[in-house]
Order: C-alpha cells, then sequence, then structure tokens
C-alpha cells in the first residue's frame, strides 16, 4: 500500500535550483577573469579557467541528473519540452564561461587600452544580467506555490521583460565593442579573432540568460 | 487485519500532513487513532451491512447456517493473506477490493453463480472506477478554486484569511453531517436527514465563530514580500490540512472497519442465533473491537510507515494537502453513506492527481494509475479464489 508514496515523484524543479546555483558561481567568476585577463595575471586566469571547469563539471552532473530522472511517466506543471530548453538555457550559460576561460588560456594578448574599457563596461553589464537571470530560477519555487499566477507570475513577468531589455542593451554595448575593435590598425590577426570571439562569448551569456526569462513566462502563460 | 488495515492506509491518510510539516509524527499518529476508533465506532456500520449480506444472498446459506460462518472466516484470512503478500511485494492493493474478492468467491463456490447478488457486485466494482475519478474531480475544482479566491490574489494572506472561516464552515457541515445522518445509531440517536443537516449547519456555524476571530488574530505581512505572504498562507492551511487529516482518518475508519469486521459480524450473528438472519444489528462491540485494532496497528507500525511517507512526501504543502485529503474523504464519505465499499487509497490516488492537473504540485508519478490497474485485476480473481479453496477446505474438515 505504498500508493500514494511512490505518486510524490522527485521534484525536478530543487535540482534546476541547485543547477542554476552551479551556473551562478561560474558567472561570479567571470569578472575576476576579466581583471586577471587584462592585467595580464596569466596565473591566476589559469588558476579560475580550473576553478569555473571544476563547477561547470557539477554542474554537468546535476544537468545529467535530471534529465535521467523524467521519465515518460513523469507530469510535471509545465511543459516538459519548456522544463528541458530551460535546463539547456541554464547549461548553455556556465558552457559559454566555461569557454571565455579556455580562449583567454590560447594565447597571451595585451588588450589595447582604448578596449579596456568599455569591455570591462560590457563585461559587468552581462554579469548582473546573467545574476538577475539566475535569481529568476530562485523564483520557481513561490512561482509553484502561487500556481504560476497572481502577484508572483506578475513579478516573474516584470523580471523577465527587465531582461530583454536589457539584453537588447548588452547587444547595443557589443556592437559598438565590435566597432572599436575592428577600427583599431596596431593589432595583429590572431588578437582580433581572440577579441572578437570573447566579445561574442559574453554576447552569447547574454542571450541564454535571456531564454530563462523567456522560458519562465511560457510556464506563466500556459 | 485490523492492525494491517491500521498501520498501511492510515499511513497514507495521515502522510501529507506530517510530509508538509503539520504535524508530528507523534501527533499524526494520535490524530489518526482518535479519528479512525470514531469513525469505525460511529459510522463502520452501514458499509458492514452491504459486505456482508448486500453482495450474497443469504437464503442459500438457510440449511447450512455454519456455512455461512466458514466462508466469512475463509474470505477474512483470504483477504489478509493476500494483503500480507501484497505488502510484501510493494503492490497498491486495496483492503477494500481484498474482501469483496473474497467474499464472491466463497459465495460462487458455496452457493454457484446464483448465490451471488450480481447487479450489487457491478455497483461496488464501478464505485471502485467512480470513486477516484470522483476525487480527482472534486479536488481539481477544490484547487482551482482556491488559486483563483487565494494564491492568483494580488494579496494572498488577506483573501486567506476572509476564505478560512467559510471553508471550516464547510468542513464542520461534512464531517458533522457525516455523522449525524444514520451514524451515531450506537449512540441511539438516529436523525433524518433533514435534523441532521440542521445539526451540522449549527456546528458549521460554531466553527465558523471560533475561526473568524482567530483568524484575524494572525498577523499581516507587507503586501510587497510575495515569498513571506505565500509563507503565511501556507501557515493558515496547516490548520485546514490537520482538520481534514482528521476527517479522512474519520472516513477510513467508518468505510474500512467494515471489510476487517463485517464478515466477524456475520459470523457472531450465525454462531448466536444458529440461522442466517436476513437483517442482523452489527454489534457495537465489534466495531469498537475493529476500531481497537486498527488503532493498535497504527500504533504497532504506523510509525515506522508514516516516517518513510513524511521524508519522501516534501513536495506537498499544507494547502495541497487540504484540496486532496478533503476531496477524498468527502468521496469517501458519500460512498459509504450509499453503502458503496471504496477504497480510501484510490479516492485519496485520483484527488492527488486533480491536484496535479490543476497545477499544483511540481511533479508527478503517473505511472501509479497503471499499478491501480494492476490491483483492481489482480486483487478479486485471487481473493476470490482462495475463499473459495478455503472454504472448501474447511467444509470438507468440518462438515
Amino acid at each position: 500500500m505504498r500508493t500514494i508514496l511512490s505518486m510524490f515523484a522527485k521534484s525536478p524543479f530543487k535540482p534546476l535550483v541547485s543547477h542554476i546555483n552551479k551556473v551562478n558561481e561560474c558567472v561570479n567568476q567571470i569578472k575576476p577573469l576579466f581583471d586577471a585577463f587584462l592585467s595580464s595575471d596569466y596565473e591566476k586566469v589559469e588558476s579560475i579557467a580550473k576553478q569555473i571547469s571544476k563547477v561547470e563539471y557539477k554542474a554537468d552532473k546535476i544537468k545529467d541528473d535530471i534529465r535521467q530522472h523524467l521519465p515518460q511517466s513523469i507530469f510535471l506543471p509545465v511543459d516538459k519540452r519548456d522544463f528541458m530548453h530551460l535546463l539547456s538555457a541554464q547549461d548553455d550559460i556556465a558552457d559559454a564561461v566555461e569557454d571565455l576561460a579556455v580562449l583567454m588560456r590560447i594565447k597571451n594578448i595585451n588588450i589595447p587600452d582604448a578596449l579596456s574599457q568599455p569591455l570591462m563596461e560590457l563585461v559587468d553589464y552581462v554579469v548582473t544580467l546573467a545574476n538577475d537571470a539566475c535569481g529568476m530560477i530562485r523564483e520557481l519555487d513561490d512561482l509553484l506555490e502561487a500556481s504560476f499566477g497572481g502577484a508572483e507570475a506578475e513579478k516573474v513577468e516584470k523580471m523577465a521583460s527587465d531582461l530583454g531589455v536589457a539584453e537588447y542593451e548588452a547587444d547595443k554595448m557589443q556592437f559598438l565593442l565590435a566597432q572599436k575593435l575592428f577600427s583599431l590598425s596596431d593589432i595583429s590577426a590572431a588578437d582580433l579573432f581572440l577579441l572578437n570571439e570573447l566579445i561574442k562569448k559574453l554576447g552569447g551569456v547574454a542571450d541564454q540568460s535571456e531564454k530563462i526569462g523567456k522560458t519562465l513566462r511560457v510556464f506563466i502563460s500556459r | 487485519m485490523a492492525c494491517n488495515i491500521g498501520a498501511n492506509d492510515v499511513a497514507n491518510a495521515m502522510g501529507t500532513s506530517v510530509g508538509s510539516g503539520s504535524l508530528t509524527f507523534k501527533q499524526a499518529i494520535y490524530v489518526a487513532a482518535i479519528a479512525e476508533f470514531a469513525g469505525a465506532y460511529f459510522v463502520g456500520g452501514h458499509v458492514s451491512d452491504t459486505i456482508r449480506k448486500g453482495m450474497l444472498d443469504p437464503l442459500i446459506f438457510e440449511a447450512t447456517p455454519l456455512h455461512l460462518a466458514y466462508g466469512m472466516i475463509a474470505a477474512l484470512v483470504a483477504a489478509a493473506l493476500w494483503l500480507n503478500i501484497a505488502s510484501y511485494l510493494g503492490w497498491p492493493v486495496s483492503t477494500t477490493h481484498s474482501i469483496v474478492g473474497a467474499v464472491v468467491g466463497f459465495g460462487v463456490m458455496a452457493g454457484g453463480l446464483d448465490a451471488i447478488n450480481w447487479s450489487k457486485v457491478w455497483a461496488v466494482v464501478m464505485s471502485w472506477i467512480i470513486s477516484p475519478v470522483m476525487g480527482g474531480l472534486v479536488a481539481f475544482l477544490l484547487f482551482r478554486f482556491l488559486t483563483n479566491q487565494v494564491f492568483r490574489r494580488r494579496n494572498p494572506l488577506l483573501y486567506a484569511k476572509r476564505i478560512l472561516p467559510f471553508m471550516i464552515f464547510l468542513v464542520c457541515v461534512i464531517l458533522s453531517n457525516a455523522m449525524f445522518y444514520k451514524g451515531l445509531k450506537n449512540l441511539s440517536l438516529d436523525f433524518t436527514f433533514i435534523q441532521a443537516m440542521a445539526y451540522s449547519i449549527v456546528f458549521g456555524i460554531i466553527g465558523f465563530l471560533i475561526s473568524r476571530p482567530l483568524t484575524k488574530r494572525i498577523p499581516d505581512v507587507p503586501k510587497k514580500d510575495i515569498h513571506k505572504q505565500l509563507e503565511a498562507t501556507e501557515n493558515i492551511f496547516k490548520y485546514l490540512q490537520i482538520t481534514t487529516a482528521f476527517y479522512i482518518a474519520f472516513a477510513h475508519g467508518s468505510n474500512d472497519v467494515a471489510n476487517a469486521v463485517g464478515p466477524l459480524a456475520a459470523v457472531v450473528s450465525i454462531l448466536k442465533s444458529g440461522t442466517v438472519e436476513m437483517k442482523v444489528a452489527m454489534p457495537p462491540w465489534i466495531l469498537a473491537l475493529g476500531g481497537g485494532f486498527i488503532v493498535l496497528g497504527l500504533l504497532v507500525w504506523g510509525r515506522r510507515v508514516m516516517e518513510t511517507i513524511g521524508s519522501k512526501i516534501t513536495e506537498i504543502t499544507p494547502s495541497r494537502g487540504f484540496c486532496a485529503t478533503f476531496a477524498a474523504a468527502s468521496v469517501v464519505l458519500i460512498c459509504s453513506k450509499m453503502g458503496l465499499p471504496v477504497s480510501t487509497t484510490h479516492t485519496l490516488v485520483g484527488s492527488v492527481i486533480g491536484v496535479g492537473l490543476a497545477r499544483g504540485l511540481p511533479t508527478l508519478n503517473l505511472g501509479i494509475i497503471k499499478e491501480i490497474f494492476i490491483s483492481w485485476i489482480a486483487t478479486v480473481p485471487f481473493t476470490a479464489l482462495l475463499a473459495a479453496i478455503l472454504f472448501k477446505v474447511m467444509v470438507f474438515a468440518l462438515g
């Protein structure tokens, strides 16, 4: 007579929050990573990169665990595909951060002075944005409690639309930075390529963060 | 048998309360013990009638009344055996279904297919399907109502406070009506439906009047802090959940004690009078005995079972638990009133699914539906066959 007992499968929303916490740890390393990179402290870049890949690995483990424990017979209050999209968006953020660290370890480059300030501005902006996205996942518990409605849903909707605006701003900053980068005359092709890749990856973090907001909106509107 | 019921089914009834943190293990066991006994003693009589004579034609046993006693004992043993096997294997079988299968089994063996009142059996089987569906529907609607009235408001706590006295009123009316309407025969109080309704409304109003000033004293939380608002709202539902946990244990006692002692009552009556009577009053001491054993089982095994449940059901919050248990208990009580022995467990499964479909639960394992089907298909034939064999053996051995 374990009927009632066996009905309550483990909620996949809890590990989803654990996953985002790991992702957030990665995001929090972006700024120290760029600081070390800009001040040409390559040992520090190396150690932060190691730290990031360690955390990213843990996040991957949680992700695999969630995927494995989501069999067909499990019923969720949200579309299972949307849930999976959310999980991949979260995971893509961690991956993008790891890629940033990898790019920085390929070659030691001196950042032209004209770039360092706008680059750090973009970094700060993207980190704040990604942090906000992580914070939205922590609202999931309350969102479930409110059955995806009411004041809590409005709060999440607001966060999602703010995130959308912020992502648009980040895009603009990314574009201006790219313009600056390509207008430099005394930069080697390799450096230019690497820096461009870094900027693109930062944009990727912002894109995936926005996706979190979008998916949560789908949860609410269903 | 009653011990087994006590340990297992009660855990299902109280498990959600323990899981959501509304009650501690000890409190849950006390509440369950009181409620089960009260339910068994006060309301238990009706369903017993159905099991005992509704499905069988007692005239078959006119000539050999002892055979009916043998048969009932065979049915009890067969059902108890099957329950223990199923518990061991971890299958979610229903006590109710086991005993019904067993009674039908020995009935066919004793008097052929004509001995069974098939239309009655069909009604019982239909009720097994209808009860989870009804439980699900009621729970779905109740939860939808609560989300719209409370959780989707800008100020959920305020609305929860407003709605609480009315919910208490509803719970009191249904619970006391279940007790009053034909329920208190054992205390020589037999009300008509209108009388019972009048008394229950009085009880409901008393509950309303007591709870209203109490809810007013619950401190407010600033509207801005949605998290705290939701937390405080769930705290309010804790009280409702405890009330309904009592209620479902009561409903469970009223329904399932019959499974255990119904056949026993028949045995006693036959041994006493030596004849098969058409209408045998269920002696209160038998109901008390059944209730007592349920409590004993609960005290001995309940803690272990409930600990397992409590540690697993962490996902259910008081408001969801309230919806599921209240819906299930109402359906079970209505069915018991109609004399239909339904499974508390299965009804509760239906109502939990209902809450889940209304987007109330973070996750739900629907694989359980398959297990219930298996339980439906396997239990009845098995207990029927076993009871038939046991009956034959007893007749052969004892004459």
